[in-house]
């Protein structure tokens, strides 16, 4: 146990350089700890070196660079619980992490935090957890309030806490890690909570709005637990469609016991199952059925994963003795529970266990850990290999050094050139890799390599998607990166500022963050009507947090849609106005009251209308809309050829995924729009967009009050609504 | 332009609660948030006396509107100038050798420097916002003529502190450094016109070496030989740059685009937010800030002249001691046309063995004597009046510390700005006034047409050194007339309540601005129109 004593720091000295200070504040609203004020003379920002902590978070929000923190942090040391090492590893399934035990641990930890006026955490957390908040609860000594706060954005606390990686999450982009010292312990914070109360069981609404709405999920991950907490909680009927006999997906078969326990696995699927939630396991869903899934259900989640297992090209994984990782986990969980089912198990690998046999395991991540850890207590040697650097790992650092701990052999900066036999797998050939950066590709080294003997090769690099849904799920999976200029809240918060904390593995905390927007924001937007995608089935392979988070984000637009069958009439319940985005890129002003004049006239017809610029236009905002009108001005020399403004062409190029959507578009021009129409229309249909309507105008067309083409819009967006 | 991606990010923060319960989603983010309130304490005061009012915001017109918001304007304004000084470059190594016939010397001394003083004293940071120098770097920098690029070439460091909290100083030190070189090889005599290509390259390089090392306009803000003269004396100009249409607004937008840039404009360039501005000084009229303001807040304001000198709340102490040493650097190059100079100049050479005029001992030595002898009057002014001590700051830097001194040398030197201006254009007015029409020569030269017997060649604005002296004397005479009225208003606001006497140093400070409309007005009588 670490010590508790404050290391008050005497030489914390804050420099504003007076020159460039605009007072602009932007620090002083974001200083954890008030140290900041304004010189009202100057209108400048004065800082106080005796209350400043030395977090540097004015720093990474400065525009102007024109603060500078100099000195150690002022902050305790972090306190992390030593880790559970059993005595006879073989055959042992005890947690290996424990959480905290007792308040006072929890107090002085939960002291550690800031509470950041502008928490970079939060957006570290893929679930968007107000950790402050929940932190101070803590601080209050109020679990209720605690797990409250939670609630609002994580319906798996216990799990999560378990099983994130909080390293590239939330104590990555903790205040304290972005400067380069040792986060709050986030993660063992939320375990705590889990850990004294448990979570509570989704409080059914049967006469909430959404009694009506019949939803298929399909899958019983983590995502189809965020899914269906949410749809269950607001009255929905909710059925689970899970190929498997047991629900939980990979938390179940693809966790070891010793990190994810059964019961903890379990607990959603309990709750939800108790509050209404029809789950029908071993019924696997394809393509075809989820066709069928529509016709009988106001919506669809598609929750299926990604479990095609990533194989390495190279020569010998045809031999015997090659087996995925999903194969082997779940052959050794199984195997692990009854001590008979072990032997078994290993002979059905070709191995016994009465001699030392190595299993070379292909990748160094969190599945390649659980991989050689189950190995390990199956009595077998592990190698892991994986061709990054150690600095820019993907494991946990704290089960990579767990299972360093447990003997397991890690080797990085090596990769797999060939396995070998005759007949099984005897020998593997590694040549070495070099990596420089956290985003570079490794390079192999020519000319040195090693070689080992190995009885068994686990290939655990990963998983991606199943290709067969490709016909009825299009433009999957989605890419988690965000290749536009970061969002500016974002940058103001400082998050996107520091890449080389080593606590994150030197991981670009703020850069990952945003790509798991994209998939968040992608799971609010239906891929074709009423069909949601949620989780790996997504985005590819991500984590337990992300699935959940985009569940809960698809249950939420579900419920804010409110799908029905073509059978029922006037929506789930009752009718409920169509809801138009009308967007325009206007530099004059002419597109932009083109634009309010269908705007005006939808509304008159009974329609929820949002009009703006089409750089105000966020994903809530078309994850809302059931059609979309956008307009914009031309641009390009009449004889030759007139375009969209580039600006509108980017924006329609950056859409995402439009799925059936019904839009309308229109464009304002000096004298010919000539292709313009076409060729928005085009992009539009490559995003899955219904073009219904086309039109052309100048500014006659606006000035004369007789023009009809804003009822023209009216009336078609309306018509063409699908609900 | 914002694209949306694959990268739309939520940022909804609907104020309106009865919105907020109409949706099932709410972004998770906003609700962690809880940045505390801005300082607005004493705000609208504060800024009051230096904010133009919305009738004077010229952006307000569509037209205007539409060309600042295009991404080519700045881009247009530099071009001509680029391609300009590009040819002086070419023309001044390979045209003809007589100075008064290269388009090079001819161009650059007779004109630009008039030029780009005029657009100083009427305008502000014209010249910035269309200047070659800075215009190439940046171009280099942003890896684009106009485009919004999102990474930059170059090592993008920030000034250090230890050089950046002199302000403008490091600018006067790159100014006297530069005038020395072009003294020491007469370039702007003109001379050889390879020397005026020699300087235009260099100041190119190091601009260009400047905006490779630091990041934004560094090189514009704290090193161009000529950005303390137009911060100081451009403040009397009559275009305020661009300011915060409503306080309210930039004190609580939460993500300060004028300032870090957004895909629809770069952050300020120059290290100025339109939130804060009370001067034009640091305002480049670049443009930035106003395309990248989400809430289309900001606002091309025009001002009354010499606003920027009069009122704002913040006087600057590297503004005060730069317009002192730019004095003792115009004054310098009065006294030195001054036969007894030479004379002077000559002696130390010979005993100091220095091969020839300007010597650096008397030329550093008169320029901070004439600096150092203002803040002597200044003294004297404290000395005389001062009855109320200012609160010293807890940590002071150059820029916040506070004396006794300071309360008055600040605002006396600001006062004077007008009569240093005058100055420094009645300086320039013997070549353009003589040697004008050498510009259409030149012009004509390059493509065969001028010679130096021609009449236009020989032919002057004004000729007669009588007329030079009275228009140099005029223009004195307004400088003074404007110093007067600075130096009036400001005394009046500033230094009255510091002293018991009242009215006398308001009168007193009004008499420093004219004793030096006159030393320089008989500086000029004496030096006969020199050039």
């Amino acid at each position: 146990m670490t010590t508790l004593e404050t290391r008050k720091s005497d030489h914390l000295h804050v420099t504003v350089l007076s020159d460039r200070c605009a007072g602009c504040q932007e620090c002083v609203i974001r200083c954890p700890v008030s140290a900041l004020s304004m010189d009202h003379a100057n209108w400048t920002v004065l800082a106080d070196d005796d209350a400043c902590v030395g977090c540097r978070q004015c720093e990474r929000t400065c525009p102007f660079a024109a603060i500078n923190v100099e000195g150690a942090m002022v902050l305790t040391d972090r306190l992390d619980p030593p880790l559970a090492h059993p005595v006879t590893l073989r055959g042992d399934l005890s947690e290996t992490r424990a959480g905290y035990s007792s308040w006072s641990e929890v107090l002085h930890e939960a002291g550690r935090c800031l509470e950041c006026p502008d928490p970079t955490c939060v957006r570290g957390c893929p679930a968007h957890n107000d950790i402050p908040g929940f932190i101070a609860a803590l601080a209050r000594h109020d679990l209720g309030d605690a797990h409250e706060i939670l609630s609002r954005t994580s319906v798996l606390p216990d799990v999560c806490s378990r099983v994130c990686n909080q390293s590239a999450q939330c104590e990555g982009a903790c205040t304290w890690s972005l400067a380069g010292s040792a986060p709050v312990a986030i993660g063992r914070l939320e375990r705590f909570v889990a850990d004294q109360m448990l979570t509570p069981a989704p409080v059914v609404n049967p006469s909430g709005a959404a009694r009506e709405l019949r939803v298929a999920i399909v899958g019983a991950g983590p995502a189809a637990v965020g899914a269906a907490w949410d749809l269950v909680e607001a009255g929905a009927s909710v059925r689970v469609f899970e190929k498997d006999e047991t629900v939980g997906g990979l938390c179940s078969w693809g966790m070891p016991e010793f990190t994810l326990p059964t019961a903890v696995a379990l607990r959603a699927w309990e709750q939800l199952e108790a509050a209404g939630v029809e789950i029908h396991s071993s019924h696997p869903v394809d393509a075809e059925e989820i066709e069928v899934l529509l016709r009988d259900h106001d919506a669809v989640i598609a929750a299926h994963g990604a479990g095609v297992p990533v194989r390495l090209p190279v020569p010998g994984m045809d031999l015997e003795g090659v087996v995925d990782a999903t194969l082997f986990l779940k052959g050794a969980k199984h195997a692990l529970e009854v001590a008979d089912n072990a032997t078994h198990f290993l002979t059905s690998l070709g191995l016994t266990a009465t001699r030392h046999q190595r299993v070379l395991v292909l990748g160094a991540g969190n599945t390649a850990m659980d991989v050689a850890r189950m190995a390990r207590r199956l009595g077998l040697e592990a190698t892991c290999v994986d061709w990054l650097d150690e600095r820019f790992a993907l494991a946990r650092p704290d089960e990579l050094a767990e299972a360093r701990h447990e003997g397991v052999d890690v080797l990085f900066q090596r990769t797999v050139l060939k396995v070998e036999g005759p007949g099984r797998v005897k020998e593997a050939t590694l040549a070495h890799t070099t990596q420089s950066g956290a985003g570079q590709t490794p390079k192999v080294i020519p000319g040195v390599s090693d070689t080992l003997s190995i009885d068994l090769v686990v290939m655990a690099m990963g998983y991606r998607s199943d290709a067969s849904f490709s016909s009825v799920l299009p433009g999957l999976p989605v890419r988690r990166v965000d290749r536009a200029m970061a969002p500016r809240q974002w940058v103001a918060s400082g998050v996107m500022a520091n890449h080389a904390s080593s606590y994150a593995h030197h991981s670009p905390v703020g850069s990952l963050a945003l790509g798991r927007e994209v998939g968040l924001n992608a799971a609010a937007m239906p891929v074709a009507p009423r069909l949601w995608v949620v989780g790996d089935a997504l985005t590819g392979p991500s984590t337990v947090v992300e699935a959940m988070a985009q569940g809960r984000r698809a249950a939420r637009a579900i419920l804010d849609a409110q799908p029905s069958t073509p059978s029922r009439t006037g929506g789930a319940n009752g009718p409920r106005p169509g809801r138009v985005l009308v967007c325009f890129e206007s530099e004059g002003g002419t597109t932009a009251a083109v634009a309010q004049r269908i705007g005006t006239k939808l509304r008159e017809s009974g329609a929820e209308v949002d009009v703006m610029s089409i750089e105000k236009v966020g994903a809530m905002d078309l994850a809302h809309a059931d059609a979309l009108v956008v307009g914009t001005w031309v641009e390009g020399l009449v004889l030759a050829k007139v375009h969209p403004a580039k600006a509108a062409r980017l924006w329609l190029e950056g859409l995402p995924w439009l799925g059936g959507r019904p839009v309308g578009v229109f464009c304002t021009y000096g004298v010919n729009p000539r292709g313009a129409l076409g060729e928005m229309r085009t992009i539009l249909e490559a995003k899955g967009a219904l073009v219904h309507l086309e039109r052309a105008m100048n500014r006659r067309d606006l000035k004369d009050p007789s023009a009809t083409f804003d009822s023209e819009f009216a009336q078609s967006m309306l018509q063409h609504i699908l609900r | 332009m914002k694209s949306l991606g694959g990268n739309m990010t939520i940022e909804m923060n609907r104020s309106n609660p009865s919105e907020e319960t109409k949706f099932h989603l709410v972004d998770p983010i906003a609700v962690a948030i809880r940045t505390r309130r801005p300082d607005e304490a004493g705000v609208a005061e504060r800024f009051a006396p230096t904010d133009p009012s919305s009738a004077l915001d010229v952006a307000r017109h569509p037209r205007v509107a539409r060309l600042l918001h295009n991404r080519k304007l700045q881009f247009m304004l530099i071009l001509p100038n680029q391609i300009i000084f590009w040819l002086v470059i070419g023309i001044g190594l390979l045209g003809t050798v007589i100075p008064g016939l290269n388009f090079a010397t001819a161009i650059t001394w007779y004109l630009w420097f008039c030029l780009v003083f005029v657009l100083m004293v009427v305008v502000g940071r014209a010249w910035c916002a269309m200047c070659p120098f800075g215009g190439f770097g940046e171009w280099v920098q942003r890896h684009a003529f106009w485009n919004r690029t999102s990474s930059n070439i170059g090592l993008g460091l920030k000034m250090p502190a230890s050089v950046a909290q002199y302000g403008f100083l490091s600018s006067v030190g790159a100014f006297l450094l530069l005038t020395w070189i072009e003294e020491y090889f007469n370039i702007a005599g003109p001379g050889n016109p390879a020397a005026t290509s020699f300087m235009v390259l260099g100041i190119v390089g190091s601009a260009l070496l400047f905006f490779l090392v630091f990041e934004r306009r560094t090189f514009c803000r704290y090193v161009c030989p000529l950005t303390a003269l137009i911060g100081s004396v451009g403040s009397m100009g009559s275009v305020a740059g661009f300011r915060t249409r409503d306080r309210d607004v930039c004190l609580s937008c939460q993500t300060k685009d004028c300032m870090r840039g957004d895909p629809d404009g770069y952050g300020c360039p120059w290290y100025t937010w339109p939130g804060s501005a009370d001067s034009n000084a640091t305002c480049g009229l670049c443009t930035e800030c106003y395309k990248a303001c989400p809430s289309d807040n900001i606002g091309l304001f025009v001002q009354k002249p010499l606003t920027s000198v009069v009122s704002p709340t913040r006087r600057r102490a590297d503004v005060a001691w730069s317009v002192a040493l730019l004095f003792g650097l115009v004054v310098y190059q009065q006294v030195n046309a001054l036969t007894f100079f030479s004379h002077v100049d000559a002696w130390l050479n010979t005993h100091t063995h220095f091969p020839q005029y300007p010597n650096p001992i008397d030329y550093v030595a008169g320029i901070v004597g004439v600096a150092l002898a203002l803040a002597g009057v200044v003294w004297v002014f404290e000395k005389v009046f001062a009855s109320v001590s200012p609160v010293p700051v807890s940590r002071p830097s150059f820029l916040t510390r506070t004396s006794s001194f300071r309360s008055y040398f600040l605002p006396l030197m600001y006062g004077i700005i007008p009569v240093v201006g005058a100055d420094y254009f009645a300086r320039q007015l013997p070549k353009f006034l003589l040697h004008l029409p050498r510009v259409l020569v030149s012009i004509g030269h390059l493509f065969g047409a001028g010679t130096i017997s021609s009449s236009l060649y020989n032919s002057s604005l004004i000729a007669s050194n009588r007329g030079i002296i009275a228009v140099q004397v005029a223009v004195i005479a307004m400088g003074t007339m404007a110093a007067m009225w600075t130096s009036w208003k400001i005394a009046g606001r500033e230094l009255v309540p510091l002293n018991g006497s009242r009215r006398g140093v308001q009168w007193s400070a009004t008499g420093l601005a004219l004793v030096l409309g006159i030393v320089t007005a008989v500086l000029y009588v004496l030096m006969n129109a020199a050039n």
